[in-house]
């Protein structure tokens, strides 16, 4: 049976037509799953997301239940949730059908987290481009404010102590913003900089209060983890990697779209089943599983991979925030790296030494490899700036940007080859020089 | 306390330390831009990277708390690429324009890329290209291209010379620094921000383009701005002060000085000075030498009683001077009318480093006799004195009496007026006799600061009279330069110390003191003054200062960190 004929459970987005209307949503049992968190010790909903084995849908797959662990008890300082919704990633576009159309779930979701971390502001970071979906959320708060589902009134509604103010905050627009302490620094007013860790934000976050940060899907699925308890949650798909993913797919397929399926299917049916395959029947050259910044794979080692954090691992790759980019045998990889890579020059914040200064000269080399004016010699200089960066950056997007180049080259390398030119012929002697758009000129300009 | 372990050498530290705190205070330099000690940590110039055993990733050393056990390598393989591969990153875009560069010669940048660099470059694509003559204020010039956006002079800016005005613009490669709108750098500690820019990117607007440091000599100073008395270097070419700035001593100033303290205490060194002795004739004066002119002073006095005499010393000058000019008055002449000007402006002081009393030397003054006793009369009566005719001779000490033109007019009748003098001043100019007397950068002493510290400073521009002892403490290795060695040129100026002035006058008048040096002075003093009890030059020296009454004590100054390390060191420097 293939994938697209399979029933599989739709937990996030379930086919309700209007889900994102508050009273749609609370005719199909939302709210409850918070009012059955009032009866529990918080510790016990910690112990239980623990017991789900939900790992973060924001790239880095961390143990969510863990993360919380992290925060301290007792309510001597404010302590804070955010919860991250930039989404501005290539290749991601998940977190936006949550928003779209099932805001509710992720509110749900923030009192469930809050509660149990003894958190009573949470701020809902977006992405600045996402005016609509912005709008739909606030819609969506507005709500839920007004019918005593947040804010001081929730006490009446809920009974219990415990209340919860959310404030959706409008990204300015950089990608920068996504990483969880740019975003604190976002938040706070000032340029979205990446914070040098320790301290972490559990520790020391937004205002200097403690801090969670989680991703919009992975408090979506708290509800549910409450729903079906921790121990059934975990029997969802892959053992260690378990739940329902929402897969952005993209690229070369004739479906493109979110998918919610459950985590560990082959890669290959997704792409084939659920996306409806490759227009014209033409063959894969090659897959990034997780969103750009995930390492490469080829179109002929698609093979077994499974999709879920452990199976691409095991391929050498990862799943990130599981947007599949799928790239049809015409693809011209070096030009796709190239423009790759002008998103994470232009997205770079530029703090740190090795991605500020790096990021613009792998794009300098890659635009060079794509225009046909470098030689081999410059693919090997691009690995190894690549690996000068990675590992030695304040955060991720040094690697982000290092990946991408490091793996597509190498395991690609034929295409690039094929681009070079075993030596250049340089306009005038210089070899600086002769890279200016003037040396050409100047050059024309001896010879005549 | 955690030990750890840093390229094999087992140290023990305080808790809570960064591992590069740890690393310098044990004589290893973890190669660094960003991290400053007197700054938080902003962890961006990646340079400090270093292993940690049982850590996958490399960790910076600047923000890298210390751990019971930990074992750092330093130079191991990989961190020496990584380092590399940083200084490549951070010259890619760098405009290499060191031939024209304020900072070349002092340069971290260029210290460390020859150090850790790669000789040659891999990058052949165009740099990238910024505005390269921003004013951030009137003081400071900002070169974009050279700037290595280690974010110290915005941490500067925010913390310590609390005006939060500087910051990042743009970002990427393109990252720069700018000041929000409608503001400017002008805090009166601004400048510190150019001694701190590792590289050329902050330009004193003052000096720039001035001098090229290998041109000149930096000689350890103290200001003479206020009562802090911040340790200095003073940048000289030519035997001309060019700039001023400021040298770490954590009991004192820290890492900093004020900007009127830089910018106001070198010109009237190299500008208008009284170049010999002069000796009124009639309405004019007229050069004289040395001998006509102590011949004269000498004259005077002899005809007139003890107590028509006054003295008034000086708090810019140095506590051995002022020792002499107490000396002389009650010993040779045999007055106790001696007393000194305050100096204050309390509008200059702030929480910081600058205080109201705008002299280096109040404290040393008095404590070496510069105040009447009993019998004696106050600067008020004295002041009193002159104007009323119960005066009739007034010695005044380097630039003290603001004068007025009831004091002017009752100068004219004084048989005898003696003035010190670096420049002509008003009191100078209604002198008989005018002696030019050696700035605080041409002479050696002490000056006593705001809180009791005992602080010791040495000649950086020559005169005819320190030539000798100059030739030894340049801090120069080519101290000894040939004719041929521009730095050697410049003029020699005739002033002299007034301890030695003084000491000329006591010996017309048959008291033969023999003191050679300034150091002479020193030694009498501590042997006689109690608070200078058991101190000597080298123990102020070692010590960066010494507070009275501690000479039998002296507090260590401990860790001293020199941002600009290739920096010629200070003789005291070598020796400590
Ligand atoms: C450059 C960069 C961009 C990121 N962008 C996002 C983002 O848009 N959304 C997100 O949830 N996480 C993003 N992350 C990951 C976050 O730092 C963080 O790991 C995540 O929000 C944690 O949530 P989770 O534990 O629920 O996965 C980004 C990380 C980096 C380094
Ligand atoms: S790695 Fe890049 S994005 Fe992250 S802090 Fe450094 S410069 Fe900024
Ligand atoms: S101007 Fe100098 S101190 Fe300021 S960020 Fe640039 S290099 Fe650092
Ligand atoms: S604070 Fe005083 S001693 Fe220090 S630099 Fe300024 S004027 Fe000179
Ligand atoms: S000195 Fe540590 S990162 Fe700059």
């Amino acid at each position: 049976m293939s994938l697209s004929e399979q029933n599989f459970p739709k937990l996030i987005i379930p086919p309700i037509e209007n889900l994102h209307r508050l009273d749609v949503y609370r005719a199909n049992g939302g709210y409850e799953m918070y009012r059955k968190a009032l009866t529990m010790q918080p510790g016990e909903i910690i112990d239980e997301v623990k017991r789900s084995g939900l790992r973060g849908r924001g790239g880095a797959c961390f143990p969510t239940g863990l993360k919380w662990s992290f925060m301290p008890k007792g309510n001597d300082k404010p302590k804070y949730l955010c919860i991250n919704g930039d989404e501005s990633e290539p290749g991601s576009f998940k977190d936006r059908l949550i928003f779209e159309a099932n805001p509710h779930l992720m509110i749900e979701g923030i009192l469930i987290a809050g509660y149990a971390m003894g958190i009573h502001t949470a701020f809902i970071y977006i992405r600045g481009e996402y005016h609509r979906w912005v709008r739909i959320v606030e819609e969506a708060v507005e709500e839920a404010y007004a019918a005593g589902l947040i804010g001081p009134r929730m006490k009446e509604t809920f009974g219990g102590s415990y209340s919860m103010e959310i404030v959706v905050h409008k990204g300015a627009g950089a990608y920068i913003c996504g990483e969880e302490t740019s975003l604190l620094n976002s938040l706070e007013g000032d340029r979205p900089y990446p914070r040098v860790k320790p301290p972490f934000p559990a520790n020391v976050g937004v205002y200097g209060m403690p801090t969670t940060i989680n991703n919009v899907e992975t408090l979506a699925n708290v509800p549910v983890i409450l729903r079906m308890g921790g121990e059934a949650y975990s029997k969802i798909g892959a053992e260690k990697h378990p739940g329902t993913l929402l897969l952005g797919i993209s690229g070369h397929v004739n479906r493109p779209g979110v998918y919610e399926v459950p985590s560990g299917l082959p890669l290959l049916d997704i792409i084939n089943d659920l996306a409806g395959g490759v227009p014209g029947g033409k063959a894969i050259k090659a897959v990034i599983p997780g969103g750009t910044s995930m390492p490469i794979i080829r179109g002929d080692a698609l093979e077994g991979v499974m999709m879920d954090a452990e199976g691409l691992k095991a391929a050498g790759s990862a799943i990130g925030t599981g947007g599949i980019i799928v790239m049809d045998e015409d693809t011209d990889i070096p030009h796709m790296l190239r423009r790759l890579i002008h998103f994470y020059h232009h997205e770079s914040c530029g703090q740190c030494t090795p991605c500020r200064e790096g990021c613009g000269w792998l794009e300098k080399v890659l635009t060079r490899v794509d225009t046909g004016e470098a030689t081999s010699e410059d693919l090997d200089l691009l690995v190894d700036i690549a690996n000068n960066i990675e590992g030695n950056t304040i955060c991720a997007l040094g690697e982000a940007a290092a990946w991408p180049t490091r793996f597509t080259i190498t395991r690609l390398r034929e295409e690039f080859e094929a681009k070079v030119k075993p030596t250049l012929s340089l306009p005038v002697l210089n070899r600086v020089h002769s890279l200016r758009p003037s040396a050409h000129e100047e050059a024309a300009a001896v010879s005549n | 306390m955690p030990t750890i372990t840093i390229d094999g050498k087992v140290i023990e530290c305080a808790s809570g330390k960064m591992i590069i705190e740890a690393a310098l205070e044990n004589g290893i330099d973890v190669p660094h831009f960003c991290w400053h000690p007197a700054l938080s940590v902003s962890g961006n110039c990646r340079m400090c990277l270093v292993e940690l055993e049982k850590t996958p990733k490399l960790a910076i050393a600047c923000s890298t708390v210390v751990a019971d056990g930990q074992v750092v390598h330093t130079n191991n393989e990989r961190v020496v690429k990584a380092r590399e591969a940083i200084m490549e990153f951070l010259l890619i875009n760098h405009p290499l324009d060191c031939p024209i560069c304020d900072e070349a010669g002092q340069c971290k940048l260029q210290d460390y890329a020859f150090e850790h660099g790669r000789t040659a470059s891999r990058f052949s694509e165009m740099k990238e290209h910024k505005d390269k003559r921003v004013p951030l204020g009137p003081e400071v010039m900002f070169d974009g291209e050279r700037c290595i956006s280690c974010s110290r002079c915005i941490r500067f800016a925010d913390e310590i010379g609390e005006q939060p005005v500087l910051t990042f613009v743009n970002r990427g490669d393109h990252v720069t620094i700018d000041t929000f709108p409608g503001t400017q750098l002008d805090n009166p500690y601004a400048m510190n921000v150019v001694d701190i820019c590792p590289v050329g990117a902050l330009t004193s607007r003052d000096f720039r383009f001035k001098a090229r440091v290998w041109d000149m000599s930096f000689n350890d100073s103290i200001c003479p701005g206020c009562a802090r008395g911040c340790n200095i270097q003073v940048g000289v070419r030519n035997n001309e002060i060019l700039r001023l700035e400021p040298r770490t001593n954590m009991k004192v100033n820290e890492y900093w000085m004020c900007d009127p303290g830089r910018l106001g205490e070198f010109k009237y060194v190299n500008e208008d000075r009284v170049a010999a002795p002069m000796v009124r004739e009639a309405e004019r004066f007229a050069e004289s030498s040395w001998d006509e002119a102590y011949q004269r002073v000498t004259a005077k006095l002899r005809t007139l009683r003890p107590a028509e005499i006054a003295f008034v010393g000086s708090a810019y000058a140095t506590c051995e001077e002022n020792y002499a000019l107490a000396k002389f008055a009650r010993e040779v002449v045999g007055t106790p009318n001696i007393d000194l000007v305050p100096h204050s402006d309390p509008s200059f002081a702030d929480n910081r480093l600058r205080v109201a009393d705008r002299t280096p030397n109040t404290r040393g003054a008095r404590e070496v006799g510069v105040a009447p006793d009993k019998s004696g009369l106050a600067l008020d009566a004295i002041i009193a004195g002159v104007i009323h005719g119960r005066i009739k001779a007034l010695y005044l000490l380097d630039h003290t009496l603001p004068v007025n033109d009831e004091l002017a007019a009752a100068f004219a009748k004084l048989d005898l007026l003696v003035v010190h003098a670096w420049n002509m001043t008003p009191a100078a100019e209604a002198a008989h006799v005018i002696f030019p007397a050696s700035t605080y950068a041409e002479k050696e002493g002490t000056f006593v600061n705001v809180n009791g510290m005992v602080q010791h400073f040495i000649p950086a521009v020559v005169t005819r009279e320190n030539e000798r002892i100059m030739g030894m403490r340049m801090s120069r290795l080519d101290r000894f330069g040939a004719e041929n060695d521009r730095w050697t040129h410049g003029r020699r100026r005739d002033a002299r110390p007034a301890w030695q002035i003084v000491q000329s006058l006591a010996k017309v008048s048959g008291f033969n003191w023999g003191y050679g040096w300034s150091e002479d002075l020193f030694e009498e003093m501590a042997r006689k003054i109690a608070p200078f009890r058991s101190m000597t030059y080298e123990m102020l020296d070692t010590y960066r200062g010494v507070e009275l009454g501690r000479g039998d004590r002296p507090t260590p100054h401990g860790f001293t960190y020199v941002a600009h390390d290739l920096r010629p060191q200070t003789l005291a420097e070598h020796e400590v």
